[in-house]
């Protein structure tokens, strides 16, 4: 079943001499229960066809869907509520609220909702993360990894139809890249999460059932079960080309 | 729902504007509601006081009653009497009188009274007799004299020895009953002693029924309507001063309140929009934003209050000293001043949160991703509409003032003038903002280094935080310019007047005394006559006839030979012949008559100055003085500007004291926030004073902005009061702009800019902050 469907999407920034086509009419969907990684050069529009996919921008041309709602179709409160309650973001950075502890950046989505937040549901998504003795911490007390998982945990908490991550394991060394790969390909085998992905790393795109390759805004790859090395063969050539 | 703790430090920043707002604006409004007149001591033990028929109100906010004749008060009073319940009813005569004590008139008290009034303010005799013959006095206790004494009365009539005859409580002069029937023949109030127990309402209908229309009824409170006119007189002038304060303190803060919240939203764009990402709806970042506003407005609200309070006898007390309230001024704690002060806060910070909170409503999500806070920079609609229409309204305010030849309303206009343009001008500043630093920072490009580029592109890259910063600059300069530049050039106005009608000669003016009395020579006497229930304000001259101006005569119908009915000050009607009609005006009065006449009709007239003939022997004796013309003319303009300057000085200390606050509290939130870019600059190579110069050049380019932008208002405002003032004094008037003021604000502006922005910055030290300011 498709839980994301994008269809010919087209986003364009600035107007006149400054004017950027970040996609260009662009056509992806995402299997409920898979795991995909987005990769492409810098520029290439990942993030883009990241936060379109995620309602929060929106295309000048071309139709998001997720799990059979039309994203287009919705004003902006409507469309706050489908994210809050439906979708998982992990920025590429400047995830946490900085006057918030990392238990209270994790409830607020909940909180957001009118609803109270459940302590031991909270405590239990740090601990997934591994982050369990930090729940106390401001985001100024962790490390930039740290709040990485915190903003996982964040996303992952109120178990939304898909988990967007941009470039998670961007700053990261390699073995808590690991860690953060791991929680994430654990969610889709497990609990049958989907999870769309960032990542300029073969080796975290590796952990992928899927991968997109992106350039100029088109896509130009898309590939399946690829191992890691067939991944940075791919990517080199791509990068060498422009 | 989310919780206030942790944003304090940029919240901290609007609770100080408004907290010191509301001082400001309490301290003004109880200062205000104290202004209530008391009533007048000698009244007190009259529960129940028939007044006579109020004149109609005229350019005179206080006018004075049409007195009863000697008579017909004699006969109301004997009818009044026989109310059942009323002890006695009394005539309140009045007239001036004032001991001379050490061989000076003693300030005090400036009013006697007949010995029967001594029971209508409730004093009895300590010691002695009451007064018999036309040489006894009663006097009060605080002058410190026993029975038998002998006292230098000033009376209407010059100075003359009396006999203590006795002593009373308090501080009144008594003449006998008969003296004061001679000197005070017209009455305006019958007061009226009880029995005790009983029903004062009663009897006040009771009195209601007898007067007719003949008079007004003043019970409890109401009998404050006859304090002295001169207390009534100052009294109106300190609501002036201080309507004037609260309406520019209110300004102020509704101002500032409103750039700190627009300033420290404006600075939260990236929490906000990492809200909305993760699923808070605008609804919920704008509620989250008035909670916050009213939590930080009822908080201050409670602080400036009781600043205010705290505040409130001092500035009193200075008002009293400066002139602006009588002596009989107190500060009461009303309970509508507290009223509003409490509400002021949160109303205050509702508003300035209001736009504020709408723009961060429509923050778009992504914002939080971006790095650096790129604003959008078009102004929206209502915006650009906001500022033209007070600029529109600035500017007829300023024709206004220009056209004015009423030197009050004139200043006024130009007040209110000012206001709408400081907001046109801060509405309008994101528009304005580019080219000025452009133009500013033209010389800065040519320079090597990077400090130069740094402040240019920081202020560029976000004109509205850039205006955010300047906005109090602006106001500050704004005022400050406006009101010093405004009361220097009307000084110097007035000057250039005193030296074209400089004249010689010698006069003799009043020393301690609210006037002259006959044996200081025949100056003009000053009293009021009326036709029908219409004051007309006299003076008593050396001529024929009545001479009225021309104005006065159109509105009646008046020519010249016709006889017109009019009630003079001892209640009497009195046929006067018109004799002259001046098509120039008569100067203060509205009518000139023969002296002799006034003299008759009222005897406690007094002239506020008089020529000496060159012939004549100066006179001598208590409370007089000899000085030539232009001495006089100096000393008259000279208090004129005292009190003006207290006036401009209590404005600017409001305005440009509460704007600089605002503009160390603004610039001190902003590089706070900028603490990050600042780290940023660290690592990138640059030293810890490289950082404090760049963030001082910024602050330095914003204090300059702000500068041109209140220099221009304030600018504008001059040149409209230049225009009434010439209006005015007919003749060409120069600006005076006080360039001490204006550099020393704009320097005191500047220092506290830089301070704020290099303290921060300078204690830098690259990777701490990168990650704490996140
Ligand atoms: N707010 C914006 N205004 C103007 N142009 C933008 C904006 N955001 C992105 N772009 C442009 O759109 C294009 C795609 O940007 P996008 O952020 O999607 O790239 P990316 O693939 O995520 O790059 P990276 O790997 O560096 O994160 C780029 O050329 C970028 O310059
Ligand atoms: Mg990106």
């Amino acid at each position: 079943m498709t839980t994301v469907m994008l269809r010919e999407v087209r986003a364009v920034y600035g107007t006149g001499p400054t004017r950027v086509t970040a996609l260009d009419g662009v056509t992806v969907g995402f299997d409920s229960g898979t795991f995909t990684a987005v990769m492409g050069p810098s520029g290439s529009g990942k993030s883009t066809l990241l936060h379109c996919a995620a309602g929060l921008d929106r295309p000048v041309e071309g139709t998001v869907t997720i799990e059979g709602t039309l994203l287009n179709a919705l004003d902006e409160t409507a469309l706050t509520r489908l994210r809050r309650d439906r979708i998982g973001f992990v920025f590429q950075a400047y995830n946490l609220v900085s006057s918030l502890t990392a238990a209270q950046n994790v409830a607020l989505p909940v909180r957001l909702a009118g609803r109270r937040p459940d302590p031991d549901q909270v405590a239990a998504a740090l601990a997934a993360v591994g982050l369990a003795g930090r729940a106390g911490h401001r985001p100024s007390q962790l490390s930039g990894g740290e709040q990485q998982r915190v903003a996982l945990a964040r996303a992952l908490l109120r178990r939304p139809a898909v988990v967007f991550a941009d470039e998670p394991t961007g700053a990261l060394d390699s073995a808590t890249s690991r860690q953060v790969l791991d929680i994430l390909r654990g969610l889709v085998d497990r609990d049958g999460q989907t999870v769309v992905m960032v990542t300029h790393d073969p080796m975290a795109a590796g952990y992928a059932d899927r991968v997109l390759i992106l350039a100029d805004g088109r896509l130009v790859e898309d590939l399946t079960d690829a191992s890691a090395e067939d991944i940075a063969a791919r990517t080199a050539r791509l990068e060498a080309s422009c | 729902m989310l919780t206030l703790r942790g944003r304090w430090m940029s919240l901290l920043g609007a609770f100080l504007a408004a907290a010191v707002g509301v001082g400001v604006v309490a301290l003004s409004t109880l200062l205000f509601a104290s202004g209530k007149a008391p009533v007048p001591d000698r009244l007190a033990a009259a529960a129940v006081i028939v007044r006579s028929p109020a004149a109609s109100v005229t350019a005179d906010p206080f006018p004075e009653a049409r007195p009863w004749s000697s008579p017909a008060a004699t006969g109301l009073a004997a009818r009044l009497a026989a109310i059942p319940g009323v002890a006695a009813a009394i005539p309140d005569r009045v007239f001036y009188a004032q001991p001379v004590l050490d061989g000076r008139p003693d300030e005090s008290v400036t009013l006697g009274q007949g010995w029967a009034g001594a029971r209508l303010g409730g004093a009895g005799l300590v010691a002695g007799a009451p007064p018999q013959g036309d040489r006894d006095l009663v006097l009060g206790r605080t002058f410190g004299r026993s029975p038998g004494d002998r006292v230098t009365l000033l009376t209407a009539a010059g100075p003359a020895e009396y006999t203590v005859s006795g002593v009373v409580d308090g501080a009144g002069v008594f003449l006998s009953d008969a003296t004061a029937e001679r000197v005070a023949p017209g009455v305006r109030a019958i007061g009226l002693v009880l029995a005790p127990d009983v029903d004062t309402a009663g009897v006040a209908s009771a009195a209601e029924r007898v007067t007719g229309g003949d008079g007004q009824v003043l019970t409890g409170d109401g009998r404050s309507a006859l304090e002295p006119r001169a207390d009534a007189r100052t009294r109106w002038i300190g609501m002036q001063v201080l309507t004037a304060l609260a309406a520019l303190s209110g300004f102020v803060t509704v101002f500032v309140v409103a750039s700190t919240f627009a300033f420290t939203v404006a600075q939260r764009r990236r929490e906000l929009g990492l809200l909305r990402a993760i699923g808070a709806t605008p609804r919920q970042v704008r509620r989250m934003l008035y909670g916050e506003a009213l939590a930080v407005g009822a908080a201050a609200s409670v602080a400036g209050l009781a600043v205010g309070a705290a505040l409130a006898p001092a500035l009193g007390a200075v008002l009293v000293d400066a002139g602006f309230e009588p002596a009989s001024y107190r500060v009461r704690f009303e309970a509508w001043p507290v009223a509003v002060s409490l509400a002021a806060g949160p109303v205050v910070a509702l508003l300035g949160v209001w736009s504020a909170s709408r723009r961060a409503g429509r923050a778009r999500p992504l914002e939080a991703l971006r790095e650096a806070i790129v604003e959008d920079r078009r102004m929206g609609r209502a915006r650009w509409a906001a500022g033209l229409s007070c600029a529109a309204l600035g500017l007829a305010l300023a024709a206004g003032t220009a056209t004015s030849d009423d030197a009050q309303n004139g200043a006024t206009f130009a007040l209110y003038g000012a206001m709408a343009l400081v907001l046109a001008a801060a509405a309008l500043a994101p528009a304005v903002v580019p080219p000025v630093v452009r133009l500013l920072t033209w010389p800065l490009g040519r320079v090597r280094g990077a400090t130069g580029m740094l402040a240019r592109e920081g202020a560029l890259t976000a004109p509205r935080r850039t205006a955010g910063t300047a906005a109090p600059v602006l106001l500050t300069v704004a005022f400050a310019v406006m009101v010093s530049g405004m009361v220097a050039t009307s000084a110097n106005a007035y000057a250039a007047r005193r030296a074209a009608a400089v004249e010689t000669g010698t006069v003799v003016v009043p020393d301690g005394t609210p006037g002259l009395p006959d044996t200081a020579g025949r100056g003009p006497l000053e009293s009021t006559v009326y036709t029908g229930e219409r004051p007309l304000s006299v003076s008593g001259v050396d001529r024929p006839g009545a001479a009225i101006s021309r104005g006065l005569a159109d509105q009646y119908g008046w020519s010249v030979g016709q006889s017109v009915p009019m009630v003079f000050a001892d209640g009497e009607t009195v046929p006067v012949r018109v004799g002259e009609i001046v098509d120039s005006g008569l100067g203060q009065v509205d009518m000139q008559l023969p002296r002799d006449l006034v003299r008759a009709h009222d005897p406690s007239a007094l002239a506020p100055m008089a020529d000496l003939r060159a012939a004549e022997p100066a006179p001598a004796g208590p409370g007089i003085r000899v000085v030539d013309v232009a001495t006089y003319a100096a000393e008259a303009d000279t208090e004129e500007d005292r009190l003006i300057w207290i006036f401009a000085l209590m404005l600017v200390g409001v305005s440009a004291g509460y704007g600089a606050l605002a503009v160390a509290n603004t610039l001190l939130m902003s590089a706070v926030h900028r603490v990050r870019d600042f780290a940023v600059l660290r690592l990138a190579g640059a030293t810890r004073w490289q950082v404090a110069l760049a963030a001082a050049a910024e602050s330095a380019l914003v204090v300059a902005i702000g500068t041109l932008l209140g220099g221009a208002v304030a600018v504008a405002a001059l040149v409209s009061i230049r225009a009434g003032l010439s209006e005015q004094v007919r003749a060409p008037v120069d600006l005076v702009v006080p360039w001490p003021v204006v550099g020393g604000v704009v320097g005191l502006c500047l220092l506290l800019a830089v301070l704020a922005a290099a303290v921060p910055a300078r204690g830098i030290s690259g990777g701490w902050t990168a990650r704490r300011s996140r």
